[in-house]
């Protein structure tokens, strides 16, 4: 290689303590510097002395006057003694430094993704909207054999209290001769009581309630005839009245929605 | 086709020159007659004796007619402490202003008169006293150095006159940024430390001389035509009276030195250039981690603008420096002590291109501790047999290392010894040596001159390891 071959000293820092070579003081020309230094300048570096030994503050005149700061107050223990090598140490105290940013990483990232959660869902639908979206209704109000009608997301919503003659005649209904084939046991939970949406499923009417030939609802609009169970029997509409999502929270609280 | 050729043709040129004629020997280009191992085995030893009070006594004799004679004993400024910082310093600029037998006029006279050179030199963990003269000038040689080091005359005139000397070698080196930047990498790696000590104040030589040139401390190593029982005779009769005892049974005993990653700038803008260094703790002279390492800086190796090489330098980091024009020189550097070192980079560039230089010198650094090849570790243990044998130029550099050597390690590590460490280290022990040291570890840095793109601490510390791994 061209560079070894010109500058083999280059690597021989190996062993170059930095400050090895001072200039030797080389006897045939040593004499020269006694009187080269003639009486002023020795008068000046006697003066110099003074000012660098010792080295006053606030003026710099060599590399070696500045002095680096004592760091013991941020140091971690384990390095507070300068008599120790510091290697032993070197492995925990990087495990430490990286656990830590490790964890407020993870940390950090899990409240980065709760404050975008927390700003993307402030779109969602606000808490005023969803209240109106489940209704709460009191069965005791409700007598035996009358159907009672609520205001359910701008629809109205049929709450019929059966008998149980009803009860037993809509369960003994051959589903063969319905048109939407459902058996009551698919459509209510507790038989004593129906839920369905009183729109016409033809074209969007209001039925009205104990009225048709089945013991159930009669559309005016188009003459839907529907049973106790809201399922269509006779006229245009093509399918059973919806039954919508609600459960019993207790005998007494029908939760709509 | 050209193969069979070549083959052909090497098994002519290995005919014909076996049969030693001159005019087909050329043909024999590519075949030594010994291995560069086999000739290594063939050097000259050195040997090594101990006198009675411990002074260590070693020496090789390489024939020549001359020879480099000194004294290496184990004190520096790593010995030191605040109060009496810099001692070592002022003591080798005394120690040739006269001793007890001769004045100084009578020295320079005695030293002039043989032809001889005598000079020496403070480290950190090392001062040395040594003569480069005649071989048949030996005895005087070490007569003087003898006087040098044991009965040097400090007399107050002297003191003060070398203080002024001292102050103008110590400006000259502000104006050598080089020593400046590392000299401050030391201070900054091992702050709090006695390693981070360069000069300072100055203080009572006689009682330094006491505690420190002790027998078992020195070795008197010769290198060049010297004669080892002609040596250990002069040893004795000029060096016996060494004292080997300390004074309270406190023998100073080196405590580690504490490495701390961090980094100092000192930025002056009105200088042209930047000078940069960072490192980490590096490997102690004695660990056998050191070699692999070596071969690592070798690996990186070094440049600066005088290299003819171009885009085509063997060193990726290197090519890059040209072809980018980032930097005006680096060198990959190591500095041994005996219980740590600094393992780094230094280099010199323009005000624009040290965020690219610092960002490419980490990522040589992480080239080796992860992906290094088989071609770039055996270019770079190539490069340090060669370079390990060039630097023995001369009696000096021979003297020298053996001085050295016998401080640190008890004896001389042959080149042979050398030669086999540096053979074991292949490209997975470099990766580990080198992630051992390097991978994740903070660095120490240093900036000085128009610093203001330096890259920031932490971002440094960042790039001493790769996400992709």
């Amino acid at each position: 290689m061209m560079s070894t071959v010109t500058r083999p000293g280059v690597i021989l820092p190996y062993y170059r303590a930095t400050r090895n070579t001072f200039k030797s003081l080389v006897f045939p020309g040593a004499m020269e510097l006694f009187t080269v230094a003639g009486k002023a300048e020795l008068l000046i570096y006697q003066c110099c002395l003074s000012f660098l030994f010792p080295a006053p503050a606030g003026t710099r005149l060599a590399h070696t006057d500045i002095k680096i700061p004592d760091f013991s107050d941020y140091r971690r223990p384990e390095v507070l003694d300068p008599r120790k090598s510091s290697q032993d140490s070197s492995d925990t105290r990087k495990a430490f430094s990286y656990m830590l940013t490790g964890a407020t990483a993870v940390v950090g990232v899990y409240a980065a993704k709760t404050v975008v959660t927390q700003f993307v869902t402030s779109m969602s639908a606000s808490a005023d909207v969803l209240a109106l979206s489940k209704i709460e209704i009191k069965l005791s109000d409700i007598p035996e054999g009358k159907n009672m009608t609520f205001k359910w997301r701008g629809k109205p919503l049929f709450v019929r209290h059966r008998t149980e003659k009803e009860i037993s005649t809509e369960e003994a209904v051959n589903i063969g001769e319905l048109r939407d084939p459902q058996h009551d046991k698919e459509r209510v939970i507790n038989p004593k009581w129906v839920v369905v949406i009183g729109v016409c499923t033809h074209l969007g009417c209001v039925p009205i309630a104990n009225a048709g030939d089945f013991g159930g609802y009669y559309c005016p609009c188009h003459g839907s005839h529907y049973d106790a169970s809201g399922r269509i029997r006779r006229g245009p509409a093509p399918l059973n009245l919806e039954v919508p999502y609600y459960e019993f929270l207790d005998d007494n609280t029908l939760v709509v929605g | 086709m050209a193969a069979s050729v070549c083959r052909v043709g090497s098994t002519v040129g290995r005919a014909l020159a076996k049969s030693r004629s001159p005019v087909l020997l050329s043909l024999r280009r590519g075949q030594a007659s010994v291995s560069y191992a086999q000739s290594l085995l063939g050097a000259p030893e050195t040997q090594l004796t101990a006198l009675d009070n411990g002074l260590r006594v070693a020496s090789e004799d390489t024939g020549h007619a001359t020879c480099t004679v000194g004294l290496w004993i184990g004190a520096g400024s790593r010995y030191e402490n605040e109060r009496n910082n810099g001692t070592g310093f002022f003591l080798e600029h005394m120690a040739f202003k006269g001793t007890k037998k001769h004045t100084q006029t009578a020295l320079e006279q005695q030293v002039e008169s043989m032809g001889a050179h005598l000079s020496a030199y403070t480290s950190r963990e090392h001062t040395a006293y040594y003569m480069k003269t005649l071989a048949k000038d030996l005895p005087k040689a070490v007569e003087l150095l003898s006087e040098v080091v044991q009965s040097c005359s400090l007399n107050e005139a002297e003191i003060e006159q070398q203080r002024g000397v001292v102050l103008r070698e110590l400006e000259e080196v502000e104006s050598n940024l080089q020593e400046v930047c590392l000299d401050l990498l030391h201070a900054t790696a091992y702050q709090g430390t006695p390693l981070g000590q360069s000069l300072g104040s100055l203080c009572d030589l006689v009682e330094y001389i006491n505690i420190h040139y002790k027998a078992p401390r020195m070795v008197l190593a010769a290198a060049g035509g010297v004669n080892h029982e002609e040596l250990v005779g002069l040893a004795k009769s000029h060096m016996s009276g060494v004292s080997f005892e300390y004074e309270g049974d406190v023998v100073p005993v080196l405590s580690p030195c504490r490495f701390t990653g961090s980094d100092i700038r000192m930025r002056d803008d009105a200088l042209p250039l930047a000078h940069v260094a960072i490192a980490v703790e590096g490997a102690s002279a004695s660990s056998p981690d050191i070699v692999p390492l070596m071969v690592a800086n070798a690996v990186i190796g070094s440049y600066d603008l005088t290299y003819g090489g171009g885009k085509h330098l063997s060193s990726r980091l290197a090519r890059i420096a040209v072809e980018d024009k980032l930097c005006h020189s680096f060198q990959a550097f190591s500095s041994s002590y005996s219980d740590t070192g600094l393992l780094g980079i230094y280099f010199v560039s323009d005000k624009h291109h040290i965020d690219d230089m610092m960002h490419w010198s980490q990522n040589a650094w992480m080239n080796l501790c992860t992906t290094v090849t088989e071609s770039d570790v055996a270019r770079g243990r190539n490069a340090l047999k060669a370079s390990l044998v060039g630097q023995l130029n001369g009696t000096t550099p021979i003297c020298d290392e053996i001085g050295r050597h016998v401080l640190n390690y008890g004896r001389r590590v042959p080149l042979a010894e050398w030669n086999a460490r540096i053979d074991a280290v292949t490209p997975s022990v470099l990766r580990d040596v080198c992630s051992k040291y390097i991978y994740d570890k903070c660095p120490a840095v240093v900036g000085v001159g128009p610093i203001e793109q330096l890259t920031d601490y932490n971002r440094i510390r960042s790039a001493m390891y790769w996400l992709r791994f």
